[in-house]
C-alpha cells in the first residue's frame, strides 16, 4: 500500500520522552475506508502514536502522512481529521450545543449549517435531552460519548478515536461500539484500545503493539487465524488423532496435550473453505468416539497477542 | 501551523474565550478584584482630597494669593474651588496652583511646560484613575491574564481545538480575549472611580471627568497590550496555571528591574545595552502617555502594541514546536 492510497502512514516513526523511549521506528499503514484497531497494553506506545498522527506531539524521527498530504496541518486537515484524544477535557462552563457549536464553527462548518448539525450529533451520541446542560454537569460516560461526538462534527474522512469506550457502562460501550461499526465504509476510523474484545468485534483491520513498535498489523481475520485454522478443544476419552490426520490429508494438525487443543491449520480454496474442514475433521472425530468440549476458527485476538514476544505478562 | 481562515479562528476563539470566562467564576473575580481596586484606591484618594478641603479653610499665603479660603462641608468635599475654578475637576486649584508644592513635586517629573498645562487641567480624579491604572494593572494582568492557555494545556483541552485551527490563530485569540477583557474591566473601573467621587463629592463634575477618563482610556489600554502579551507568552511556557502566573510575576519583575538598571547605569560603560533594552520595556514608555495630543502619545501607543505583539511572538517560537 503506498502512502497516498493510506488514510494513515507512520514510517520510521520514533519518539522518546526524556529517556523512556516511547516509539521505536513505528511502521504503520492504515487503508482507506477501513476501521482500523491499535491494540497494545499500557505504555506501548498507541497514545503517543495518536498524538504524532494529531499534530500534538513531534516525531523525533520519521515520517507521518495523513490523507496521503504529509504530516497533520490544519490548512489542509482541518475538518478531515478529527480525533478523541485520550483524558482531554472540555470546557466545563459551556452547555453541549454550545461547545459542540464552537468546535464545528472552528473547523469551518457554516453559521446556517451548524446548529442541525450539532442536533445531528447530540441524537447520535444520545445527549439531545442534555443538549442545554453545562458539561460540567455530564457524568463519565456522557462526556466521553460527548468527545465522541464531537469527532464526528461535519464529515470527517479519518477518525481517530483513543479508548473510545473506556469508562463506559456495559450498555454504552456496547452502543459505542455499534455505532463505530455502522460507519463502516463511509470513513476511516482508528480505534486505540487494549479491550481485544472490542478491537475483534468493531475492527476489520489491526496492529498489535508491542513495545514502541508494530509486532503484527493485517485484516482481523489474517491476524486471529480465522481463515486458516481451527482449533477443537476435546474432552478426555478417545484421541483419533490419526484418524483426523487421514481425514484431512495435505493440512497440518498438531496436538496440545496441556490445553487439550487440537490445531488444524489449512489452505482455504474456494471449494474446500473452513466450514468443509471442521466438517471432515469432526467426522473424524465423532466416528472414534471422541468427545467434542469446542470448536472455534481461528484463535481469539487476545490468544494471537498473548502468544507474541512479551505479550504474557 | 496555520489555519486556512486566520481572522475568523483568531476571532471565534476569542469570543468563546470572553464567554467561557464570562460564564466560569474567572471573569467575576477578575472584575471583582480589579474593580476593588478601584474602590479602595478612589475612596482614599478623596479621602486625601477631603483632608486638602480641610486643610485649605485656612490656606498657607501662597494659596491665599491664588484662591481664598474654601468652605467646609460635613464630610464631604466642594467641587468648586473657594474663588474660581481654574478648570474642571476637584479643588484643582488647591493643588495645582502655580507656587504650590504639588506643582512643583509634578514639576520634577514632567518638565515639558505644556504636558504640565495638560495636565493641570484635567480633573483630578481622572489624573488619579490613569496613575493608579498604570502602576496597579501590569501586576493584576499578571496574575488573571497569564491562565487560558496554560489551564487548556493542564486540562488538555487545547487537543480538541488544535485539530481545528492554527497555533497562532489561538493563541492571538487567547491573547485578543483577554486583552477586550481587560479594556471592558478598566471601563468598570473608572465607573467605579467616578461611582466613589460622585458619592463622596459635591458638585462633581461628571461629564467633564467622564471625557477625561475616556480621553485616558485608550492610553492605558494601549500600555497593558505588552503586559497582556507577556502574560500569554508566560501560559505558552506553563502547563499548568500556577506556574504560568509564576512566570508572568518573574516576567513583570525582569522588566521593572531592566528599566530602573537602565536608569540606575545611565553614566556607565554598560548604558548603552541597557538603554536598548529599556526601549523593549513598556516602562520606558509610560512618562510618555501623560503628554498631550497623539503626536507624542500615538507613536508610544503604537509601540506598545508592538512590544505585545513582539512578546506574543516569542512565547510563539516556542509554542508551534512544543508537544500540547
Amino acid at each position: 500500500m503506498s502512502v497516498a492510497d493510506a488514510a494513515l502512514s507512520l514510517s520510521g516513526v520514533g519518539k522518546r520522552y526524556g529517556r523512556i523511549t516511547a516509539l521505536k521506528g513505528m511502521d504503520l499503514q492504515v487503508p482507506r475506508g477501513s476501521i482500523f484497531g491499535l491494540v497494545g497494553q499500557n505504555g506501548a506506545g498507541k497514545t503517543t502514536t495518536f498524538a504524532i498522527a494529531c499534530g500534538y506531539l513531534r516525531a523525533d524521527r520519521g515520517t507521518v502522512s495523513l490523507l496521503g498530504e504529509g504530516r497533520f496541518n490544519p490548512r489542509r486537515h482541518r475538518g478531515r481529521v478529527t480525533a478523541l484524544p485520550q483524558d482531554a477535557a472540555l470546557g466545563r462552563d459551556f452547555t453541549l450545543v454550545d461547545q459542540l457549536m464552537f468546535l464545528g464553527r472552528l473547523q469551518g462548518i457554516g453559521r446556517k449549517a451548524i446548529r442541525g448539525e450539532v442536533e445531528r450529533i447530540l441524537h447520535l451520541v444520545d445527549l439531545t435531552s442534555r443538549a442545554g446542560t453545562r458539561t460540567r454537569t455530564l457524568s463519565h460516560g456522557m462526556l466521553r460519548r460527548l468527545g465522541i461526538g464531537q469527532a464526528f462534527l461535519g464529515n470527517p474522512e479519518l477518525v481517530l478515536l483513543d479508548e473510545p469506550t473506556n469508562g463506559l457502562d456495559p450498555r454504552q460501550a456496547h452502543d459505542i461500539r455499534a455505532f463505530i461499526a455502522s460507519q463502516r465504509g463511509t470513513r476511516t476510523i482508528v480505534v486505540s484500545s487494549h479491550n481485544l474484545h472490542e478491537i475483534e468485534t468493531v475492527c476489520d483491520r489491526v496492529a498489535l503493539m508491542e513495545a514502541g513498535k508494530v509486532a503484527v498489523s493485517g485484516p482481523s481475520a489474517e491476524v486471529t487465524g480465522r481463515n486458516d485454522e481451527i482449533l477443537i478443544t476435546l474432552g478426555e476419552g478417545p484421541l483419533p488423532l490419526a484418524a483426523v490426520e487421514q481425514a484431512l490429508a495435505g493440512d497440518t494438525v498438531t496436538w496440545d496435550e496441556k490445553t487439550r487443543v487440537l490445531r488444524i491449520r489449512y489452505e482455504a480454496r474456494p471449494e474446500r473453505q473452513g466450514e468443509d474442514v471442521i466438517g471432515m475433521a469432526l467426522r473424524a472425530l465423532l466416528a472414534a468416539d471422541a468427545r467434542i468440549g469446542e470448536v472455534s476458527r481461528g484463535q481469539s485476538l487476545e490468544r494471537t497477542y498473548l502468544e507474541l514476544p512479551g505479550g504474557k505478562k | 501551523m496555520f489555519s486556512p481562515t486566520p481572522f475568523r479562528d483568531v476571532y471565534l476563539t476569542a469570543a468563546y474565550d470572553l464567554r467561557e470566562m464570562m460564564r466560569s467564576r474567572r471573569a467575576l473575580v477578575i472584575v471583582v478584584l480589579y474593580l476593588t481596586v478601584a474602590a479602595f484606591f478612589s475612596y482614599n484618594f478623596v479621602r486625601i482630597l477631603n483632608l486638602t478641603q480641610n486643610f485649605t479653610v485656612t490656606p498657607p499665603r501662597w494659596q491665599r494669593e491664588v484662591r481664598g479660603p474654601a468652605p467646609q462641608t460635613a464630610g464631604r468635599v466642594s467641587a468648586e474651588p473657594p474663588v474660581q475654578r481654574a478648570a474642571p475637576g476637584l479643588t484643582q486649584g488647591a493643588f495645582f496652583a502655580r507656587g504650590s508644592p504639588f506643582r512643583d513635586m509634578l514639576g520634577t517629573l514632567v518638565t515639558e511646560p505644556a504636558t504640565m498645562d495638560y495636565l493641570t487641567a484635567k480633573p483630578l480624579i481622572s489624573l488619579y484613575f490613569m496613575l493608579v491604572s498604570l502602576v496597579s494593572v501590569p501586576f493584576l494582568i499578571m496574575i488573571t491574564a497569564s491562565e487560558p492557555i496554560a489551564q487548556e494545556q493542564q486540562t488538555r483541552g487545547v487537543r480538541f481545538v488544535m485539530l481545528r485551527t492554527g497555533r497562532v490563530e489561538y493563541v492571538a485569540g487567547k491573547a485578543l480575549g483577554q486583552g477586550l477583557l481587560i479594556a471592558l474591566v478598566l471601563i468598570l473601573s473608572a465607573g467605579v472611580c467616578m461611582a466613589v467621587a460622585d458619592w463622596k463629592l459635591v458638585d462633581f463634575d461628571f461629564v467633564p471627568t467622564a471625557r477625561a477618563m475616556a480621553a485616558f482610556w485608550p492610553r492605558v489600554v494601549a500600555y497593558c497590550v505588552p503586559f497582556v502579551g507577556l502574560a500569554i507568552l508566560s501560559s505558552m511556557l506553563s502547563s499548568s496555571t500556577m506556574s504560568a502566573r509564576a512566570f508572568s510575576l518573574i516576567g513583570l519583575l525582569a522588566l521593572w528591574t531592566v528599566h530602573e538598571l537602565a536608569d540606575y547605569l545611565s553614566d556607565t560603560s554598560v548604558a548603552g545595552f541597557f538603554n536598548a533594552m529599556d526601549h523593549l520595556d513598556p516602562y520606558y514608555y509610560q512618562m510618555r502617555l501623560w503628554e498631550p495630543g497623539y503626536a507624542t502619545v500615538g507613536p508610544a501607543m503604537a509601540i506598545l502594541a508592538g512590544l505585545g505583539v513582539l512578546y506574543v511572538a516569542i512565547g510563539l517560537i516556542f509554542y508551534v514546536r512544543r508537544d500540547l
